[in-house]
């Protein structure tokens, strides 16, 4: 069994990343000939790694992300997810987690974390096991029997993230997801968030609007560009972990922020 | 300060004082008993001919439950259909919309010559009548599903069916029930109306009948029939949307009331 299980290392060891894009475009149909979306995007996400994802509002990033997701094909170019495509969704590979507002409102905060597992047919009880395991993983023990409707913006998004996780995915995308959160909840669900992911050893792209964000949540930072889309930047965020809140004071954090924003207020656009 | 009593009190008291009312007016000949004969004679009478009269609610009732099976099940087939194909909903959507609009009643006697007097010319106008808010409605509540509910659901495998049965259904529901209570209501006018032009049978037919005779008590008894079958109706189909839609928020139900309360003004003047 020992040579077997270095042949798996070899093939798909550490090196292998966990996400890589190579030469993806993508153009929209339309009547004079289509609007280019993607220019040639290329990228890699190591295995364990929080990639965010910042651009100006349209340059295709969440695009980006519904083709990582599978939900969407781009035009050209390929996508590798655990070395495999992603013709189609496969939300045991890659979970992904909207804003709060894709949460069902006819079901209860643990109906909503259970409905991946009842769509594979899971049995009731296990999946009621699972998803009030995730309920205290985003500390909301106590809430699963309410509607979201009386959940606050914050405990929603909780509920979302723990519906992303419920499956145990490698890979989480996350699309804008703390958007519609004001600035004091938003921060403590980033710090809950590295919290969690520090918990699960799991791979995430993140996309935000936000640098504050960006820097205080990521490993590495990717700058896109406004329409057409393409990576113009990839920084690497050298700060320690845990993260704390009091390193936004810090010069580093200050330096790491200006950068991006230099590069945003480049893009003809001008953000 | 006086505090003012619960609006349910106030409720009440409207009807004791409106129910006094009817019996006092006539009594103190203020108003001849041609216009209005007192309540205790009204009830009086509908004793008196309560034989007569729940043989015509039964033919009544049968042909409201037959109408409205063709209301709701047709509006809702028809509505899913046009709210889930672009095609048939750019194609029908106009044309349904505005016949909504027509005084459907001008084509009873058309209706009267192609399934005679009896029960069948009821139950095929009533339903026809009944039909347009609860296909409009349908249709509105498909095409207005949030586009982040559907995503969601594919990002976490959902297939076609599960889509439609866990997802479409379950979202669509407030608006197609809000168009099935108006439908409902829309079914017991056309059964009363359509038995009160040309009939053999019915409580619409008895009310006419006796207008013919100037039998002014009787005629009020066949009102106050109706009138409660109509309340019954209404208390029953709001105690099945609370059970059925216990999720609503607030916020959904007042975004659609204002449309669907705006469409529903032209059929009660048409009736």
């Amino acid at each position: 069994m020992q040579h077997l299980a270095n042949l798996t290392e070899l093939r798909g060891g550490a090196a292998e990343p966990a996400i890589a894009v190579d030469g993806l475009s993508h153009v929209y149909a339309g009547a004079d000939g289509g609007v280019a979306a993607l220019v040639d995007i290329r990228l890699a996400v190591g295995k364990g790694r929080f990639v965010v994802i910042v651009g100006p509002s349209g340059c295709g990033k969440t695009s980006l992300l519904m083709m990582l997701a599978g939900l969407r094909q781009a035009s050209q170019g390929s996508i590798l997810c655990l070395g495999r495509p992603m013709p189609l969704p496969d939300p045991q590979r890659v979970g992904v987690i909207f804003q709060e507002a894709s949460l069902f409102p006819w079901l209860t905060a643990l109906d909503n974390i259970e409905f991946p597992l009842s769509l594979r047919g899971v049995p009731r009880a296990e999946r009621r096991q699972r998803a009030t395991a995730m309920l205290s993983l985003v500390g909301l023990e106590g809430f699963g029997e309410r509607y979201p409707h009386e959940l606050s913006g914050g405990m929603k998004q909780r509920v979302s993230i723990a519906r992303g996780l419920i499956q145990d995915p490698p890979l989480l995308l996350m699309d804008e997801p703390f958007a519609a959160l004001d600035e004091q909840t938003r921060m403590t669900m980033g710090h809950e968030l590295l919290r969690i992911w520090s918990t699960t050893n799991k791979t995430v792209v993140f996309v935000t609007h936000s640098l504050t964000e960006a820097v205080y949540l990521a490993d590495e930072v990717l700058v896109m560009s406004a329409r057409p889309g393409r990576i113009v930047d990839h920084i690497a965020v050298t700060l320690p972990r845990p993260r704390r809140y009091d390193m936004m004071a810090t010069s580093l954090f200050g330096q790491l922020r200006d950068r991006i924003w230099q590069q945003i207020r480049k893009l003809p656009d001008g953000a | 300060m006086m505090s003012w009593p619960a609006p349910a009190v106030v409720r009440w008291l409207i009807l004791a004082v409106w129910l006094a009312l009817w019996e006092l007016l006539p009594m103190t000949g203020l108003l001849p008993e041609l216009f209005l004969p007192a309540l205790s004679k009204t009830l009086g009478v509908l004793y008196l001919d309560r034989q007569i009269y729940f043989a015509a609610l039964l033919i009544t009732l049968y042909e409201v439950a037959c109408s409205m099976l063709i209301a709701c099940g047709l509006g809702i087939l028809v509505g899913a259909l046009i709210g889930g194909i672009a095609l048939l909903r750019e194609l029908l959507l106009p044309v349904f919309s505005s016949l909504y609009a027509v005084p459907i009643v001008i084509l009873y006697p058309i209706f009267t010559a192609w399934f005679g007097i009896g029960s069948s010319s009821k139950i095929a106008f009533a339903g026809i009548y009944g039909f347009f808010p609860v296909m409009l409605s349908t249709a509105a509540g498909i095409r207005t599903i949030e586009p982040q509910f559907l995503l969601a659901a594919r990002s976490m495998g959902a297939s076609l069916p599960q889509l439609v049965t866990r997802v479409i259904i379950p979202a669509s529901l407030p608006t197609v029930f809000a168009g099935l209570r108006l439908g409902g209501a829309l079914t017991i006018i056309g059964v009363v109306v359509s038995e009160m032009l040309t009939a053999s049978a019915g409580i619409g037919y008895l009310v006419t009948l006796n207008r013919t005779i100037l039998d002014s008590p009787r005629v009020f008894a066949g009102i106050l029939a109706i009138l409660v079958l109509a309340i019954a109706y209404y208390m029953m189909a709001r105690a099945l949307e609370r059970r059925m839609v216990v999720w609503q928020a607030a916020g959904r139900q007042q975004r659609l009331a204002p449309r669907l309360g705006s469409a529903a003004m032209p059929a009660p003047t048409a009736a």
